[in-house]
């Protein structure tokens, strides 16, 4: 809708688990590049099999027995370098593994940006700096090449989360009236009210009756702000299944159905909410 | 009975995991040669503890845990020469200086507590020391099984890590001797908090719906349990809602040759069942949706004690 109304826009897929964004916009991955991730590189030469390095591994990456050469475990690695910064005789070399990858490309004039874990790694935030400092480079070189950027997170409220809320200007938790959406929303609002941010929700399947007037009175409670509601709507997910947003041209969603009038609320509600910040 | 761990996992967010695990568990306690645990691993945002709740209040138990390691800063160590930031002891860009009192600022969020700046400063002016990462619950549950699950403190950076703490937990609880299925609700996605959940687990079911990113996570998620080489059967959640994908769908899983464990119909009793707070098995067993986790259950029993 930001790129229907002229905004330059940057999507960036932060959800380096699983990221999605480009199935839902028709569109395919390119201009891959590898994330790499540090490993030591133990020479085996110049090792004198002394254990500091395993003795100061706090994550315990370095299986060391006496008079024998350390192994690395990688799986535990935090790679914080310092078996590499601390060996006496510079026996640990810098060496990299392939953790995942991000990707640039151009959607129907949306710009995206996407990380992407290869699956059994685990450390996913190292992919979301990495499209971090790709982002730094392009505000940079030209700080008025996009009006908005987009930061789509992953579920749930760990490090990947939290570094991409940190990054951003306005949070907008997504939730269902239920008592799952309740207790998952309270957890991501007292994270973005511990990183300082302003946050409006969007209730989805707002349609869903059972527990929605407890949902509510709660929220006003808390003095949670609402931005908009999304009922359930067969349309919506027919244009996710087709990977057609709704709100696309090309999309044959009619302008009179619930869920584009809700978006086109949301999206009002958004512009009034920038313009005040 | 030998005793069997399960994991329930899901590439995507909110496909049915919980609401499954429950029903699961509801069936697993009124089977007579059954002994469960259950264990809520999704330690982000765990809501299983509402669908399966204590039997009494009183009974809740509470256990802080203190896995994560984070820096601090002894100021009348420092002799501010700045080395911290010079020859960039962080890695994690959790250090940066003030300027006006010539210290470092160690940003609590960032720090992995690897210990690097600690050693590297040659005024020790760093320590490392434990902060609490979360909580584990625990408590039996009104259907009479043990029920642990784990919280994390939010800004504590370290999922995977309470995630084997819950598991380890539930091992040590009395009951586990006797105790022949440890049903566990894992985390979504792929990353470490699933790697901590799907490690050591006797099967796998990974649950997903027929839409193009429900592929395309199941695909994500196979990929993390193959390496693992762990058996696992695939539950097909709403796998009647209508759409031009589902054929797509169906013809990738018949031409992978990978296992269905089972289908469920898209069923409004489960979103009712879930705002009443209960198992779907339990709220509607006559329900389209509750005869499919019978025949899954049935089916799981078959694949861990018979085959």
């Amino acid at each position: 809708m930001f790129k229907n109304h002229g905004y330059k826009v940057l999507l960036i897929d932060g959800d380096v688990e699983n990221p999605n964004t480009y199935l839902l916009l028709g569109g395919k991955l390119k201009n891959e590049v590898a994330v790499p991730f540090f490993r030591p590189k133990i020479i085996k030469e110049e090792c004198t099999k002394c254990g500091i390095c395993a003795e100061n591994c706090t994550a315990h990456a370095l299986l060391y027995v006496k008079d024998s050469y350390p192994i690395p475990m990688l799986a535990v690695c935090s790679g914080c370098k310092l078996c590499y910064k601390i060996c006496p005789v510079n026996a640990i070399e810098e060496d990299y593994n392939v953790i995942g990858w991000t990707y640039k490309t151009k959607i129907n004039k949306i710009s995206l940006m996407v990380g992407e874990l290869k699956p059994s790694e685990a450390r996913s935030a190292a992919i979301i700096e990495s499209l971090f400092e790709d982002l730094d480079y392009i505000i940079k070189e030209n700080p008025n090449k996009y009006d908005i950027i987009i930061l789509d997170t992953a579920p749930g409220a760990h490090c990947d989360v939290e570094l991409l809320i940190k990054r951003a200007d306005i949070v907008i938790p997504v939730t269902e009236p239920t008592k799952f959406g309740m207790m998952d929303l309270i957890r991501i609002i007292d994270l973005i009210t511990l990183l300082g941010k302003k946050y409006k929700v969007i209730v989805n399947r707002s349609s869903l009756l059972g527990f929605k007037e407890e949902f509510l009175k709660e929220l006003e409670n808390k003095k949670i702000d609402i931005l908009g509601d999304i009922p359930l709507d067969n349309e919506i997910l027919a244009s996710y299944c087709q990977g057609v947003p709704i709100m696309d041209e090309k999309s044959k969603y009619s302008i009179n159905g619930a869920g584009y009038i809700a978006f086109q609320q949301i999206f009002e509600n958004l512009l009034k909410w920038m313009d005040n910040l | 009975m030998e005793r069997k761990i399960v994991g329930i996992i899901s590439g995507k967010g909110g496909v049915g995991k919980t609401s499954l695990t429950a029903s699961l568990a509801h069936l697993a306690s009124k089977d007579y040669n059954i002994n469960p645990i259950i264990l809520d691993c999704d330690v982000d945002a765990p809501n299983l503890a509402i669908i399966l709740p204590a039997a009494s209040q009183d009974e809740i138990q509470t256990k802080d845990v203190f896995t994560t390691l984070k820096a601090s800063f002894l100021e009348d160590k420092c002799v501010h020469c700045k080395q911290c930031i010079d020859d960039h002891f962080c890695e994690f860009n959790s250090l940066s200086w003030d300027e006006e009192n010539e210290i470092p600022i160690i940003e609590y969020l960032a720090c992995e507590g690897c210990g690097a700046c600690k050693v590297l400063c040659s005024e020790h002016a760093f320590k490392i020391e434990p902060v609490k990462s979360g909580e584990i619950i625990s408590y039996t549950s009104k259907m009479e099984f043990p029920l642990v699950y784990g919280k994390t403190k939010l800004g504590s950076t370290t999922s995977g890590k309470l995630v084997s703490d819950v598991k380890q937990f539930a091992k040590d609880l009395k009951e586990f001797s006797n105790c022949n299925l440890v049903l566990i609700d894992g985390p979504p996605g792929i990353g470490c908090p699933v790697i901590a959940t799907v490690s050591g687990l006797d099967y796998i079911i990974t649950i997903t719906e027929p839409t193009p990113s429900g592929l395309h996570d199941l695909i994500r998620a196979i990929e993390v349990i193959e390496q693992f080489n762990l058996p696992f059967g695939i539950i097909v959640n709403k796998y009647d809602i209508v759409s031009d994908f589902r054929k797509k769908f169906e013809t990738f899983i018949k031409n992978t040759g990978y296992d269905i464990l089972g289908k469920i119909p898209f069923d409004l009793s489960i979103p009712e069942a879930m705002s009443f707070a209960k198992p779907v098995v339990e709220y509607a067993p006559e329900s389209k949706a509750s005869i499919s986790i019978f025949e899954i259950f049935a089916r799981l029993k078959s694949i861990l004690w018979i085959n």
